[in-house]
């Protein structure tokens, strides 16, 4: 579905959207817009990763969705109403943002860190609720660190410290996950484990959004792919739709050939190589 | 995993006091001890205030002094002389220590304090403008508020970047300080030798002869102020993180900064307003309290207890020591000049300045 049909189709549809929408907005750090008029109704219950090139506005697109940033122009509904309708605290117990580079607060432990995630349940004079310390020892159980509960964060790896910040919001416990590159600073061992956790999250019927860099991975963990480019989206829907040889071309200026993933069969991409006579020998025929 | 989570359960809440249903606060062992400690220092410093020196009130007499049983010099110096002194230093101190707490937590810096950024020297100068050009009348208080926010203010938009840069803060600070410093000099050149000296103890931070009606004053402003900057507090350690993170948290992390530095303006204001800007108790107390507790967050509480120890401390160094009334600023400003020295060396090691 192309933007122009998008806009049509959300202008027409007065019905409100169950989850995120995102209406026409556009978005700016004070000077010239990062991201022009965008609109896209986020999939409930769906895994959405969004694919671009650098500076096309996805991470702010996902900043502003979480309310970390205010539109310029448009709307960002939550169930239909505006999100800055809501108070912060209602917004944070319903959508969780894990941004780019946050700030561990010196000498915090790993259990103090991801505490902090249960903030938006709290009150003034309440700073505990009894679903405190399930839903803690629940995100440190799936984001494996349960044995490193009481170390502090600035020893640890930098892979370790970032499933750190993702236990901290999985303990915010909302429908909504927003992820701006979540598998930064990650091995590529620990970035499978961490799709697969936004894999099975995404199964228990949360709403993930997850800002990706490797198109393969989005392609094949995603339910739902959106393609930014220069600030608007330029495609979107299920990967083997959008993921094709002419859109990597055209959005990301690299010419690759789309093979099915031999595990999953969803698409993969294959550069071309730009110095064949470098490389061993004749390319392999392409299967299928 | 069922056992797991009927274990958390039942678990009492660690590092939390709940009371019934509705109350339940974080208090970290660590804090509290450090907290119970402060306290005792300060009350073995409060009753060293008033029972040391020629003029003293015995240790013997003074549960009965205290109590109501004063008479004759003893009252005079409990209700005259020490009284006061002693309650403003408590309450000052705590003023600073707070201000201090709150710009370091939302400058994210530890250099972040109202000292460094020229506050205090600001202060002054608004204080020397008013008690020395106005009409009278006007309240010097007001002039110390004043220059305090103007100090601020202009830091805020000469480094470019608000509060966040260590090294522009401290350059911007320095020149701000410059330009507050002059005004005063030239206030106290302008005017008659009588009144400069007298206020040259006060540009300098002094307790000397406090009145009940000072301490009634930084006492309203504390009682009104301390109850707003620690509804503040969860939101200020929340903030730390980040301004994306504690967006998306709900704890509104602009409205908590703007919120964060008003209040430190006017707690730094009010003491200032009682006791002068005296130096580096806002900069040290807050350092201090996190050192004793090893942790991380604002800790606005034992700040102020810190603060109010160290002044308290200071101003008994002032009145004991055989340097004549020498103004209490000057020692909290020789001692906390040194600890600035250790601060800055240790930033510029760590490559953040």
């Amino acid at each position: 579905m192309t933007t122009d049909e998008r806009a049509g189709a959300t202008a027409s549809g007065a019905a409100a959207h169950r989850g995120l929408s995102v209406r026409g907005v556009t978005l700016s750090y004070g000077g010239a817009p990062v991201v022009r008029e965008l609109s896209l109704d986020v999939p409930h219950g769906g895994l959405t990763m969004i694919i671009g090139p650098n500076g096309c506005g996805k991470s702010t697109l996902v900043k502003a969705m979480a309310r970390a940033i205010k539109p310029d122009a448009g709307s960002i509904l939550l169930d239909g109403t505006d999100l800055r309708a809501y108070r912060g605290r209602t917004v944070a117990r319903e959508i969780a943002l894990l941004p780019q580079s946050p700030i561990a607060p010196e000498g915090i432990s790993v259990r103090g860190l991801v505490r902090r995630g249960r903030y938006p349940h709290h009150t003034l004079l309440r700073q505990w609720s009894p679903d405190d310390d399930t839903a803690i020892a629940f995100a440190l159980e799936r984001t494996g660190l349960t044995e490193l509960a009481e170390a502090r964060v600035s020893e640890l790896s930098g892979g370790q410290r970032q499933r750190v910040w993702i236990a901290m919001v999985l303990a915010q416990q909302t429908e909504l996950l927003l992820l701006d590159e979540p598998t930064t600073f990650l091995d590529v061992a620990h970035q499978y484990e961490l799709l697969e956790l936004c894999g099975e999250l995404h199964r228990e019927g949360r709403t993930v959004v997850a800002v990706l860099h490797d198109l393969n991975q989005a392609a094949r963990f995603a339910t739902h792919l959106v393609v930014m480019r220069e600030g608007r989206v330029v495609a979107e829907g299920p990967p083997a739709e959008v993921m094709t040889a002419g859109m990597v071309a055209e959005v990301f200026g690299l010419p690759c050939d789309i093979v099915p993933d031999p595990r999953t069969a969803t698409p993969m991409v294959v550069p071309h190589a730009r110095h064949p006579a470098a490389a061993h020998g004749e390319p392999l025929p392409v299967e299928g | 995993m069922t056992a797991t989570v009927e274990r958390a359960r039942g678990a009492r809440p660690r590092g939390m006091v709940v009371i019934g249903r509705r109350l339940a606060l974080p208090v970290s062992r660590a804090a509290l001890l450090a907290g119970v400690g402060t306290v005792l220092a300060l009350v073995v410093a409060s009753v060293a205030t008033l029972s040391m020196g020629r003029l003293g009130v015995p240790l013997s007499e003074l549960p009965t002094a205290l109590t109501g049983g004063a008479e004759g010099k003893t009252l005079f110096v409990l209700d005259r002389l020490r009284g006061p002194r002693l309650v403003v230093a408590i309450a000052a101190g705590a003023a600073f220590g707070i201000s201090g707490a709150l710009f370091q937590s939302v400058t994210r810096n530890p250099l972040g304090s109202p000292d460094v950024i020229g506050l205090g020297a600001g202060a002054g100068a608004g204080a020397a403008v008013v008690a020395l050009k106005m009409p009278e009348g006007v309240p010097v208080s007001l002039g110390a508020l004043i220059g305090a926010a103007a100090a601020v203010t202009l830091v805020y938009f000469s480094t470019g970047s608000g509060f966040r840069d260590p090294g522009r803060l401290i350059v911007a600070g320095i020149g701000v300080a410059a330009i507050a410093i002059a005004i005063t000099q030239y206030v106290v050149y302008a005017v008659e030798r009588e009144r400069a000296i007298a206020l040259t103890a006060y540009v300098n931070g002094s307790l000397a002869a406090r009145s009940w009606d000072d301490a009634r004053e930084i006492g309203l402003a504390l009682l009104v102020l301390l109850p707003l900057t620690l509804a503040l507090a969860r939101r200020l350690d929340i903030g730390e993180m980040g301004d994306e993170i504690a967006a998306a948290l709900g704890a509104e992390p602009k409205r908590t900064r703007s919120r964060a530095v008003l209040l430190s303006v006017l707690l730094s204001a009010a003491a200032i307003s009682v006791a002068g800007p005296i130096a580096f108790i806002a900069l040290t107390a807050p350092q201090i309290a996190r050192r004793l507790t090893g942790g991380w967050g604002a800790h606005l509480v034992l700040s102020a207890l810190l603060g109010s120890l160290l002044l308290v401390l200071a101003d008994l160094a002032a009145q004991q020591l055989p340097l004549d009334d020498m103004p209490v600023g000057i020692y909290t400003m020789a001692i906390g000049g040194i600890y600035l020295g250790y601060l800055l060396t240790r930033e510029w090691r760590r490559g953040r300045l």
